[in-house]
């Protein structure tokens, strides 16, 4: 639509020269461009501006203006960049452990069988309860005293007496990885299904004239024609595992000594408990960034369609 | 003639072989998909079913070792006193082991406030339901339907929007929230959980609006329709099941949302169940067995939704998935 389809000869406004189509998408844009504003776009800006203060909430009076000092402080800071080791551990083992457990799941779904409704079904379980309860349900299982994990193992003979769960350094980091894993392989299962039932099976057809074997089959047709489904799992599943909260709140606080003290939790403790919001916000930019970044360098190297 | 019979008993040797191999590869495929359907539901199932087994269990049986996994004298005491503490019932040590001498398990006075929590988690997540629809429904058509200048530049924006990781955006909230004086209200969480739901609804209805075609919306403006009435005429109606699937996520969403409601709510005004259930399971005087009749309360509507709603959440996923 040009300019000089309008009737009318009045003085031509900025309002007249964006023609019909995009004056009634503003006006069906206004509402969600409205609120993402408000509650997306002016937030992460309002977010750089308080970083760049010393705010500590326990001296409202003195909070000056002190430049990037909050960012460059974190260079040096060792507790920082220790949390941002056990995210970088806990986010790697999740997200390989979910790779693999879903794409199982998926190549089992996949098959025609009795009772596989219900075990989709049932999948979604899962899936759909909140963190909080999920990672009660966990603490209970981790229970030194009375837990379930404790007692399947010990009626199996596997351990000859009761072991100490998440209170033990080296083990608290995997048993919430296994926690979140858990929770988010179903999501994972159907996003990797949807690829394998999209690939034709003339693909099997030919690799089987071909003389393929399953394992064949499966390395040379399967796993190449998933690309899409894995590249998704990964992105989602990252980022989802970087900023997870929920279960290191509730299972451990970060404990026992620092072995679950990750990045975000870092982060609450710096600005909820030491009350200092410049630097909080400061390192929540630097999560914010490294997210946007991440998913950015996914997208490019594994090539995602948009 | 002699060789004729040979090849020919060599051939139905071979076929006998071949189905024999078959046979075999069938029972194989079959035992393999058996064992890992039992693995799999185990895996899936074991954790949730101990999680309700426990909950019906005494405190003397909860700390048996080993344990109990199939409770020997279930009992609903853990539920009753969630619901009947509402009726202005104080509960305390002395009147919980009247009722059963065997508990020794501590149940809070924070009891009662469970049901209104509950209640706090569902107005919230209704409003965010209904707010979702108003902005994401005409948004989404916008984007699907209009041939607009800045449509790509809308696109990238919404999705940038949802990268934003929920914990980057806590203190900027915590100090808008707090001037704006509405710490520890409902609003508080209906506003902010727009931030992590309102790009995900507006990919869903994007994703399914633009699979329907475009002729229908020119047929109705040509019949004199508004673009507005185009909308609720046309498309709403054929885009029930994206609809749908964008309330269940809302809904479950905001349910399950625990960062954001740990920040803003302090009181029994507006705090919902996931911060109950975590300020629970800190709590170590309070018996595990009736922690786990609270979880188990939080984890049904979700689960009776999702199991309900199935076909919609699974297409719902994927097409939001692949989209954002």
């Amino acid at each position: 639509m040009t300019a000089t389809d309008i009737p009318h000869t009045r003085k031509r406004g900025v309002w007249d020269r964006i023609g019909y189509e995009e004056r009634s998408a503003l006006v069906f844009l206004a509402p969600v461009m409205a609120v993402l504003m408000a509650v997306a776009v002016f937030p992460i800006l309002y977010s750089f501006y308080i970083s760049l203060f010393r705010i500590k909430l326990t001296r409202p009076n003195r909070q000056p203006f002190i430049w990037f000092e909050n960012y460059t402080d974190l260079l040096g800071d060792h507790e920082f960049w220790m949390s941002v080791g056990r995210t970088v551990t806990f986010t790697v083992t999740s997200v390989a452990a979910i790779a693999v457990i879903s794409l199982l799941i998926a190549l089992l779904l996949n098959e025609q069988f009795r009772g596989r409704r219900f075990l989709s079904t049932i999948l979604l379980i899962p899936w759909a309860i909140p963190y909080v309860a999920n990672a009660l349900m966990w603490k209970w299982i981790y229970d030194s005293g009375y837990g379930a994990l404790n007692g399947v193992l010990y009626q199996l003979d596997f351990i000859d007496k009761y072991m100490v769960w998440l209170g033990d350094q080296d083990k608290t980091l995997m048993l919430i990885a296994n926690a979140f894993v858990w929770k988010e392989v179903p999501l994972a299962t159907i996003l990797l299904l949807v690829t394998l039932k999209s690939i034709p099976d003339d693909l099997y057809a030919a690799a089987r004239v071909d003389g393929a074997t399953v394992w064949q089959r499966f390395v040379h047709v399967t796993l190449p024609a998933m690309r899409p489904g894995f590249m998704l799992v990964m992105i989602y599943e990252t980022m989802m595992a970087i900023r997870h909260f929920d279960l290191f709140f509730v299972l451990t606080e970060g404990g026992p000594g620092s072995a679950s003290h990750v990045l975000s939790w870092h982060i609450y403790v710096e600005t909820f408990r030491n009350l200092s919001f410049g630097s909080g916000a400061a390192m929540s930019y630097v999560l914010a960034l490294a997210t946007f970044g991440l998913s950015y360098f996914f997208i490019r190297t594994l090539g995602r369609r948009m | 003639m002699d060789t004729a019979i040979q090849v020919s008993e060599q051939s139905r040797r071979d076929a006998e072989g071949y189905r024999r191999a078959r046979l075999r590869a069938l029972w194989v495929r079959r035992m393999v998909i058996f064992v890992s359907a039992v693995v799999l539901s185990i895996y899936v199932l074991a954790p949730v079913v101990w999680l309700v087994s426990s909950s019906v269990q005494t405190e003397a049986e909860i700390t048996s070792v080993p344990p109990h996994w199939i409770p020997e004298e279930p009992t609903l005491q853990n539920y009753r006193a969630i619901f009947s503490a509402t009726e202005e019932e104080e509960i305390t040590y002395e009147n919980r082991s009247g009722v059963d001498p065997v508990s020794g398990g501590f149940i809070p006075s924070t009891a009662k406030s469970l049901l209104p929590a509950m209640g706090n988690s569902f107005i919230v997540a209704c409003a965010v339901v209904v707010l979702n629809l108003l902005v994401g429904v005409p948004a989404a058509y916008a984007i699907a339907k209009i041939r607009f200048m800045a449509r790509n530049a809308s696109v990238y924006f919404i999705l940038t929007t949802r990268v934003i990781p929920d914990i980057a955006l806590v203190v900027p909230f915590f100090l808008m929230i707090k001037n704006l004086g509405l710490l520890d209200t409902l609003s508080s969480l209906i506003i902010t959980y727009l931030a992590v739901t309102v790009p995900f609804t507006v990919f869903i209805l994007v994703q399914y609006f633009e699979g329907l075609p475009d002729e229908l919306d020119k047929a109705a403006r040509v019949d004199g329709c508004s673009r507005f009435q185009a909308l609720i005429h046309v498309y709403l109606p054929l885009s029930l099941p994206s609809l749908v699937a964008v309330v269940l996520f809302t809904f479950l969403t905001s349910w399950n949302e625990f960062l954001l409601a740990l920040m803003f709510t302090q009181t029994e005004a507006s705090q919902t169940l996931p911060i109950l259930l975590a300020a629970f399971t800190s709590d170590f005087t309070i018996s595990f067995s009736f922690i786990n009749a609270a979880g188990v309360l939080a984890i049904v509507p979700p689960v009776i939704v999702a199991i309900v709603f199935e076909r919609y959440i699974v297409s719902g996923l994927t097409a939001g998935a692949v989209k954002g």
